[in-house]
């Protein structure tokens, strides 16, 4: 049976691995444009400011393809023939597949702005951008780089997310002194942290009133917009980008507020699938470029399958788009798997949980926590003593502490999401919530735990309760929601 | 203060001196030099440390060594402090170890001496200081300390490495280990995670441990009838001198320090101690271990990397395994750095109890 993957990120490998854990004999070849090795896209903004090296980053051992006998191909894949079963690459020889796995991941949204193709303008996405921007910051690599990092390059294309980006550390004369980024949201607050680590001061334009208003409300954003500010961000809130100007590199960035200088930028407006190649070919894709899968990830061809961040899968709310995020990738690659071995293997999403970390405020979230949604109600609690946190827990009813709780939006304090779920999923009250809270706590040892104050327990809001900014201007109206 | 959470580690490789830069072998011969005169001077033909020694009012080399641990420590604490200080446990381990070390591994046995007592340091015990249950050495001290001695080594030990894991002596009260964390601290990252190097470390570890309950099995046997057997009494005289020699000060003193700028401040500890062997092996048995958070871990390395001990804590993260790990002393380093608050260290009372919580979201049909 000849196996082949395309795709050398979580989804693609735990798929080969649980392939190979089952058939030792069956040809498995994983095709990669972008690096010799997994590594974990997650982490790269720590390779970037130098707390790991990039051998740090990679969860198996090097010698994993040698030992477990994948073949890899470092090449750029240009289209699939479903009908002859091969996969076409550029600049070399196409390659047969009795099953394929399409799991090709993201690449970063472009800006849509006039001047986002200046050179010193760039996103944080791939391992070229890790390569660019730890030039841009620090002059080059921190301790390591990648085997062959440029071998693709030959024979990559003009539209691929892992060609190179040229720095302008030349015609600056040396690193940037002036970074901004764009975008609101999480690879933005990432790579804010990686300039203020490199003793810069960037400025972080943010289009919404608030920070990341998807999934944070405007106190616990304040928090985190003020914890920037003393680490010497400037957050420029409600600007809204108009274009870059500069010549031959950026030099200005210009807003519906005014004109900022600045002489690097990264873009980190959201990431879409990363299908373009695929255009030609008859597997099917959504109107947003995410390939269209059923329940089994299998695409629009049966043998054909797709996993991880290019696949559009299906949400608690019924509707289907890709999940952009680590351990959905995973599971869907272990999915996808035991699709390729010819098991039958769903995938499926339980209830919405994630956790980040907002500089140095750790953050966790589980269920639904929309604000101002009418028919829902917040509890929310500041902490200020020697933890600092904010908790707040989302009820759906009359606005009493017997309603159910649907969400946890949590700040600060380390929370076990499994057990908040668990809770959302048994239709737990507010009040038994409150007083159960402790145990979900996954605080490290010796930290105080949470205490509530006796006055603070009734006190729920209902929608629209917040004085001041509007409603959040992504979410219409309720979430079709399954447990309630 | 936050109370948890990594800060201070994101220009770790961006220093020399701490990524196997120029300064970093600096630091490295100048700590084996150090270490080889002050543990060889006689064979090296130079009085150098006791002549400082004399200079400062102290007796010997060993109390001004033992001057510059506590130093060493203090200085490190602070740095320790300064880097990873945010973490309750961090700051609360960190003080008791540096306490333990000032009082009981220096200030009390240098005023034991003073008062004309022989000194002894309440702080070691067998088989790390092996010694301590050398009848031939023990037994020239006062009755409560015998009794300490043989009740620390043979009771509280393993009873608390049950209960609490080695952390409760690694990294908590050893002075190796105090060593280890603070003035050792900058290069934490530098231990190998390697599936090799695991390897060389059970063997290892687990060779010294035994070599170090064969010599004290042999020195207590002589003790008790070497004027009758003179061969065996010249074996067990050979094999204490050469255990103290290579064991206590080659592998724990010259390597086990002299390597921190380039291999991690826990060669000895890792690779040698035969009382680190003996904790571990309790402790798998035992009620410690680090939890894992289902579902959660990024595989993002941070806390491998910071692992002072070479485990690889990601490959059990990223499988929802909670774990434990013999070589594990506890240091909490791994659920300190995880920026998506994964790990968790713990001393369970029910061994089953996660047993409730949610698995993969891989259902077969
Ligand atoms: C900076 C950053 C931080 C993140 N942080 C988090 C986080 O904290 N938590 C979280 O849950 N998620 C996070 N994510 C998202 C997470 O990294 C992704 O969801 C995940 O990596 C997706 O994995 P994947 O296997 O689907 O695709 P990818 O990791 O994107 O892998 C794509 C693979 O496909 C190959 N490929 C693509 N196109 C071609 C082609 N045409 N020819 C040949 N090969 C091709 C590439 O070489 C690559 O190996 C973050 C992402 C970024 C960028
Ligand atoms: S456990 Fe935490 S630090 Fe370790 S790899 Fe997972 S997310 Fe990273």
């Amino acid at each position: 049976m000849n196996i082949v993957i395309i795709g050398n990120g979580v989804a693609g490998v735990e798929a080969a691995l649980t392939v190979r854990k089952r058939e030792p004999d069956w040809n498995v070849t994983i095709i990669s444009e972008e690096s010799d090795h997994f590594f974990s896209r997650t982490a790269l903004m720590w390779v970037v400011c130098g707390q790991m090296k990039h051998e740090d980053i990679e969860p198996y051992e090097r010698d994993l393809y040698a030992r477990l006998r994948f073949q890899r191909v470092r090449a750029r894949a240009v289209g699939v023939d479903v009908t002859n079963k091969q996969v076409a690459l550029s600049g070399e020889a196409a390659i047969s597949y009795d099953r394929l796995l399409i799991a090709c991941g993201s690449r970063p949204r472009p800006g849509p702005w006039p001047g986002s193709d200046l050179p010193g303008i760039g996103h944080f996405v791939t391992l070229q951008d890790l390569e660019w921007l730890e030039a841009e910051l620090h002059g080059g690599p921190s301790v390591s780089r990648p085997p062959r990092p440029e071998e693709h390059l030959p024979r990559s294309s003009d539209d691929s997310p892992y060609r190179v980006r040229k720095t302008v550390l030349g015609e600056r004369g040396g690193s940037a002194q002036a970074p901004a980024v764009v975008g609101g949201g999480l690879i933005g607050i990432e790579a804010v942290e990686v300039m203020v680590a490199a003793g810069l001061r960037p400025k972080f334009f943010i289009r919404e009133e608030w920070f990341w208003p998807m999934a944070i409300e405007p106190r616990e954003a304040k928090w985190i917009t003020d914890r920037m500010a003393s680490h010497g961000v400037e957050v420029l809130l409600e600007h809204d980008l108009k274009e870059f100007q500069g010549n031959g590199r950026v030099e200005r960035i210009v807003t519906n507020q005014g004109e900022y200088p600045a002489d690097l930028a990264v873009v980190a407006i959201g990431v879409v699938p990363n299908t373009s190649w695929l255009a030609q070919s008859s597997i099917e894709l959504d109107a947003r470029g995410g390939i269209v899968v059923d329940d089994q990830l299998t695409t629009s061809d049966p043998s054909v399958f797709a996993a991880g961040d290019c696949a559009a899968v299906g949400w608690f709310d019924g509707s289907r788009r890709p999940q952009q995020l680590w351990y959905t990738s995973r599971d869907q690659g272990r999915v996808a798997g035991r699709r390729l071995l010819g098991d039958t293997a769903e995938y499926r999403r339980g209830l919405w949980y994630n956790s980040a970390k907002l500089m140095d405020i750790e953050y966790t979230t589980a269920g639904l926590v929309n604000m101002n949604v009418e028919g829902e109600h917040n509890w929310f609690f500041e902490e200020q003593g020697r933890v600092r946190s904010t908790t707040r827990i989302v009820t759906r009813g009359a606005g009493t502490d017997k309603d159910p709780v649907i969400g946890f939006n949590l700040l600060g304090r380390r929370w076990d999401h499994a057990v908040l779920l668990q809770w959302i999923e048994e239709r737990r009250a507010l009040r038994w919530v409150l007083k159960n809270l402790r145990r979900a706590s996954f605080d490290t040892e010796f930290v105080p735990p949470l205490s509530i104050p006796s006055s603070a327990l009734a006190a729920t809001e209902g929608a629209n309760a917040l004085e001041g900014p509007a409603p959040n201007p992504y979410i219409k109206g309720p979430t079709a929601y399954p447990y309630s | 203060m936050d109370q948890q959470g990594q800060n201070g580690l994101m220009k770790t490789y961006r220093q020399g001196y701490r990524s196997r830069g120029a300064m970093g072998y600096v630091a490295a011969i100048g700590l084996l030099a150090f270490y080889l005169i002050l543990y060889f001077q006689d064979k090296l033909g130079v009085t150098w440390f006791d002549d400082i020694a004399a200079a400062m009012g102290l007796e010997n080399r060993w109390y001004l060594y033992g001057f510059l641990y506590c130093v060493g420590m203090v200085f490190g604490g602070a740095y320790y402090l300064r880097h990873h200080g945010n973490s309750r446990y961090n700051r609360i381990r960190i003080a008791v170890n540096i306490t333990v070390q000032v009082l009981l591994g220096f200030s009390l046995p240098f005023v034991m001496h003073l008062f004309g007592e022989r000194d002894f340091y309440f702080s070691y015990i067998w088989p790390l200081k092996i010694e301590y249950l050398y009848p031939s050495d023990i037994s020239q001290f006062p009755i409560y300390i015998i009794a300490y001695s043989a009740l620390a080594s043979l009771l509280a030990m393993p009873v608390l490495a049950y209960f609490f894991g080695k952390r409760w002596y690694c990294s908590w009260v050893c002075g190796c280990g105090g060593l280890a964390n603070t003035f050792g601290d900058p290069w934490r990252h530098l231990t190998s995670t390697s599936t090799r190097s695991w390897k060389f470390e059970q063997v290892s570890v687990h060779s010294v441990m035994f070599l170090a309950v064969l010599t004290t099995a042999a020195v207590g046997l002589d003790f008790a009838i070497g004027n009758q057997y003179p061969t065996f009494h010249a074996f067990a005289g050979e094999l204490r001198s050469w255990y103290g020699l290579v064991v206590g000060a080659i592998l724990a003193g010259v390597v086990g320090v002299g390597f921190y700028p380039l291999f991690g401040p826990r060669v000895w500890c890792r690779n040698f101690c035969p009382m680190a062997a003996m904790l571990g092996l309790i402790q798998k048995l035992g009620r410690y271990r680090i939890r894992v958070k289902d579902d959660m871990c990024i595989s993002c390395g941070n806390c491998t990397t910071y692992c002072e001990m070479g485990i690889d804590v990601r490959s059990y993260a990223q499988q929802n395994q909670s774990f434990t790990r013999a070589s594990c002393v506890g240091c909490g380093m791994c659920a300190h750095v995880c920026p998506r608050g994964v790990l968790k260290l713990e001393n369970t009372w029910s061994l089953n109890r996660d047993k409730h919580r949610q698995g993969l979201n891989v259902l077969d049909v």
